[in-house]
């Protein structure tokens, strides 16, 4: 019986395929509810598996809501980067969804503040 | 987690070469795109261990373990040790089964082991509301009379049916302000319990019709990182959800010559999120002398099968979805 179980358990772990899981934002730049002095030119967004560029995106908007991105999105691996316009101070709004490679779903938002000074 | 779980209890019910069959055919089941356990927009609503979270998911809690002394005159030691599998049948209708061992020592009294009666769940997804993060849930729980050791006083002859609503709500609405707020999730259920007998004649003993509810406070650390601040802690903190559990028992019906008193417990603890599985830690603090003596534990080790099996085990029974990712706007 315990040769079962453990036949069982092994078919289970492996049998299936590789595993994986969801892809989480590990970090970014301007980093998550941060401050930066001078307007960054970019977001890049950095997740915790290899994501899917066909149905993955990334917005930023100003606070107005108007979109200060600039240009498509580039992913590569886990990473994540779009453009952005010359930003004046104030406080922006990235969303991102992305659809990492074992086909699920993830989506998230923050915000990030430009000083000026 | 349907494996490990059907497996327990196959074998304790000699049905080995049926739960073998069961998961070589999980294990060939078909691929798509999968919406995972409780995520709700940026929201996770972790596996809680006392109540249930508010999702249908593809999930095993292998084992929970407890130690309490119970609330009895003399007070005894209960050891329980659960297991617990949930499958989604279809995208929004899930199917949990769960038993439990248990051992409880008396002073001066005969030692009580045995298996509680099985416990069945169907439950239906009501609302996945990913911009407000709110999840609600309706169930129907089946306590199986006869199928624990009812000699021992620890299964029941008699079955009973709770059906129950659930609900979880993520505050990541709230206003830039009270950002470190947001991380703030409630999550609760309320269930009426009704036994399938309302007298016991061998005991001379109503059985009553009881309340069930329960709800969580959790202070998700993942989502602080990744939708508030990231305040750059050790990664293992960033994987924290520190928790308070409640659930709470009251006799509503039928309960003559019953004491007419609620009794549940308060657990505050925390669970550790990981890639493919969650560990909780709780105590388990009774709410009076009816409900124990002094703190107990409570561990769960948790399997999130969608994760580990997203090609297989991780798929609805029935019509897994190609989901259309839905983009920012």
């Amino acid at each position: 019986m315990r040769k079962l179980i453990v036949l069982s358990l092994l078919l289970i772990a492996f049998g299936t395929g590789a595993a994986q899981a969801h892809a989480f934002l590990d970090h970014a730049s301007p980093s998550v509810g941060s401050t930066v002095r001078s307007a960054p030119h970019e977001v890049t967004l950095s997740f915790t598996l290899n994501i899917e560029a066909a149905s993955s995106n990334v917005q930023v908007t100003d606070s107005s809501g108007a979109r200060v991105d600039e240009g498509k999105a580039q992913i590569s691996g886990k990473t994540m980067r779009i453009g952005l316009k010359a930003l004046k101070p104030g406080t922006y709004r990235v969303r991102w969804h992305v659809l990492s490679v074992d086909a699920h779903n993830a989506e998230g938002s923050f915000s990030f503040t430009v000083s000026g000074s | 987690m349907l494996g490990h779980r059907w497996f327990v209890r196959a074998f304790r019910l000699g049905m080995r070469p049926r739960a073998f069959a069961l998961v070589l055919l999980f294990a060939l089941l078909p691929f798509s795109q999968a919406s995972a356990h409780c995520f709700v927009g940026p929201r996770f609503f972790p596996a809680t261990l006392v109540i249930d979270d508010p999702c249908v998911a593809d999930e095993m809690a292998l084992p929970t373990v407890d130690w309490f002394k119970t609330g009895t005159v003399p007070s005894g030691n209960q050891w329980d040790i659960s297991v617990e599998f949930d499958k989604r049948i279809t995208e929004d209708l899930g199917f949990g089964i769960s038993d439990v061992w248990t051992q409880i020592r008396t002073p001066g009294g005969p030692v009580a082991v045995g298996f509680g009666n099985l416990e069945t769940t169907l439950q239906y997804q009501l609302l996945k509301d990913a911009s407000h993060e709110t999840a609600m849930l309706l169930g129907l729980i089946v306590d199986w009379g006869g199928t624990g050791n009812v000699n021992a006083g620890i299964g029941s002859s008699y079955s009973m049916l709770t059906p129950t609503y659930y609900f979880g709500q993520g505050l990541g609405g709230l206003p830039d302000d009270l950002g470190f707020a947001r991380p703030l999730a409630i999550t609760g259920q309320i269930g009426y319990q009704i036994p399938t007998t309302s007298y016991l004649v061998s005991q001379n003993t109503y059985i009553p019709q009881v309340l069930v509810y329960g709800a969580s406070l959790q202070y998700s650390m993942p989502y602080l990182k990744s939708e508030v601040k990231d305040l750059q802690l050790p990664d293992f903190v960033n994987h924290l959800i520190p928790i308070v559990e409640m659930q709470l028992f009251t006799p509503v019906t039928n309960n003559f010559g019953n004491p007419s008193i609620t009794t549940g417990t308060v657990n505050p603890g925390v669970i550790y999120v990981g890639s493919y599985y969650q560990i909780g830690l709780e105590a388990i603090i009774p709410v009076n002398g009816a409900s124990g003596n002094g703190i107990g534990v409570l561990g769960q080790f948790h399997l999130y099968l969608d994760d580990m099996f997203p090609k297989t085990l991780g798929q609805p029974l029935i019509g897994g979805t190609p989901t259309t990712p839905a983009k920012p706007q």
